[in-house]
């Protein structure tokens, strides 16, 4: 980041994230703080936008296809999107998501909630942590959700991660204090935990939590 | 009820001439009527023509990200220029001036914008360059009426008294352009000192009632 009040970088420079294989993170790259805007892309067949709605952040959303051609599904409805259409979606509720249907396509994002000031949303640093369980790096993905958390204090998604990066290192006590902050920041974690891998070796014990038709 | 999402072509946005430099700029926001962040397309059909009007955000104090989305651009930023093909990215802080021309025919540039830590709200420009623009394309009714709306919207803003009073002079209204212009002084009398150097009050100026700025 440059001192001289600008930045400029390129799609193709700021590139894969690892996290994801379609993700290219401007805004953190960036440190926007105003709106968010991120990009996806891929090759004919991916999955550029997952079928998702902005329900819990209430945001208006904007995609533009920058480069190639995607299919969208927004609301039920499903269309063509080549190079240069722009899809705002001010819904937050409506469902949407879009496939890439050429190789190259790149589609730009912007979102932010109307009436509030844009605060950086915590999933671009979940989405960085995923690859480092499949390759095994739990250590590195403890430090990064400790950092993670001490900007984010009581994320339920990052103390569940947490957690699940303890129980591979073995840190069991440490891994189900984190795991029960977890769910009693969000319950649905205590139903995600009876099948996830990374917490096999702490199912076991007596302060697993219970998933919700058990208890 | 308002659509859950719309869909347009960058093509298909309408097209108002902002200055005598090729500046065409494609609302995007307006558009759609975005109310979370800034959002709009400039385009210029030659190489040289402008495509980022210079300026530094010093009143909006947006961060401003630009995004080359066909074409290539040279951006001036901060005095440094900076060769911007398509998927260059810009990203600029508030304070910092900027500006960018077509470097190739058929240039379209995307900018997104909004303030850090406060709450989007569409900027005053964006109804001067939709009149203007109008007007420009040779529909100045339909310009009018952007500006009658405007004040039908909240009368107390001077700039739609202002715009109507510049129409209504350029249009041989006399009467009825000092008329407004004096009510958009007494809403702002810093108006007076535009109007003193605007060449849209020249069929005017000689009249007796056209306010100077130590009246």
């Amino acid at each position: 980041v440059s001192d001289a009040g600008f930045t400029v970088s390129s799609l193709d420079e700021i590139g894969h994230s690892g996290a994801r294989n379609e993700w290219i993170p401007i805004r953190r790259h960036l440190d926007i703080r105003a709106f968010g805007v991120n990009a996806w892309t891929g090759d004919d067949g991916a999955n550029l936008i997952g079928d998702h709605n902005e329900t819990p952040t209430g945001h208006e959303e904007l995609y533009v296809v920058i480069a190639g051609s995607a299919r969208f599904t927004v609301a039920g409805d499903e269309f063509d999107a080549p190079t240069g259409t722009i899809v705002f979606v001010r819904d937050p509720d409506a469902q949407r998501g879009a496939q890439a249907t050429a190789d190259g396509t790149t589609i730009l994002t912007a979102g932010a909630k109307p009436g509030e000031a844009f605060e950086v949303n915590p999933w671009e640093q979940n989405s960085e942590i995923f690859p480092l369980f499949e390759q095994g790096e739990y250590a590195e993905a403890k430090r990064r959700l400790e950092v993670a958390l001490a900007e984010y204090p009581g994320n339920a998604n990052f103390l569940y991660n947490l957690a699940c990066a303890e129980a591979q290192l073995g840190e069991h006590e440490a891994a189900l204090e984190h795991l029960a902050a977890a769910v009693e920041g969000n319950p649905s974690f205590a139903e995600y935990a009876q099948e996830d891998e990374d917490l096999s070796s702490i199912r076991e014990h007596p302060a697993f939590p219970v998933a919700p038709a058990h208890a | 009820m308002t659509a859950a999402y719309d869909v347009v072509s960058w093509d298909d946005l309408e097209r108002f001439p902002v200055d005598d430099e090729g500046l065409t700029w494609r609302p995007v926001r307006r558009h759609f009527d975005i109310r979370a962040f800034g959002a709009n397309a400039y385009s210029a059909d030659e190489a040289g023509g402008r495509v980022v009007e210079e300026h530094s955000e010093s009143q909006n104090h947006h961060e401003e990200l630009y995004v080359v989305a066909r074409g290539r651009a040279t951006f001036s930023v901060a005095d440094e220029e900076v060769d911007a093909p398509v998927g260059t990215l810009v990203f600029v802080r508030p304070g910092t001036r900027r500006g960018a021309v077509a470097a190739e025919p058929n240039t379209l540039v995307l900018a997104l914008g909004g303030r850090v830590g406060h709450a989007f709200e569409p900027s005053g420009w964006e109804i001067p360059f939709a009149a203007y623009g109008y007007r420009r394309n040779g529909e100045p009714e339909r310009g009018r009426r952007v500006l009658e709306e405007a004040v039908e919207r909240d009368p107390a803003v001077w700039q739609a008294h202002y715009h109507l009073a510049c129409f209504d002079a350029l249009e041989g209204r006399r009467d009825s352009a000092l008329e407004r212009l004096a009510h958009a002084i007494e809403l702002e009398p810093e108006a007076a000192r535009w109007a003193a150097e605007d060449s849209d009050f020249d069929a005017v100026r000689d009249d007796p009632r056209f306010p100077t700025p130590e009246s």
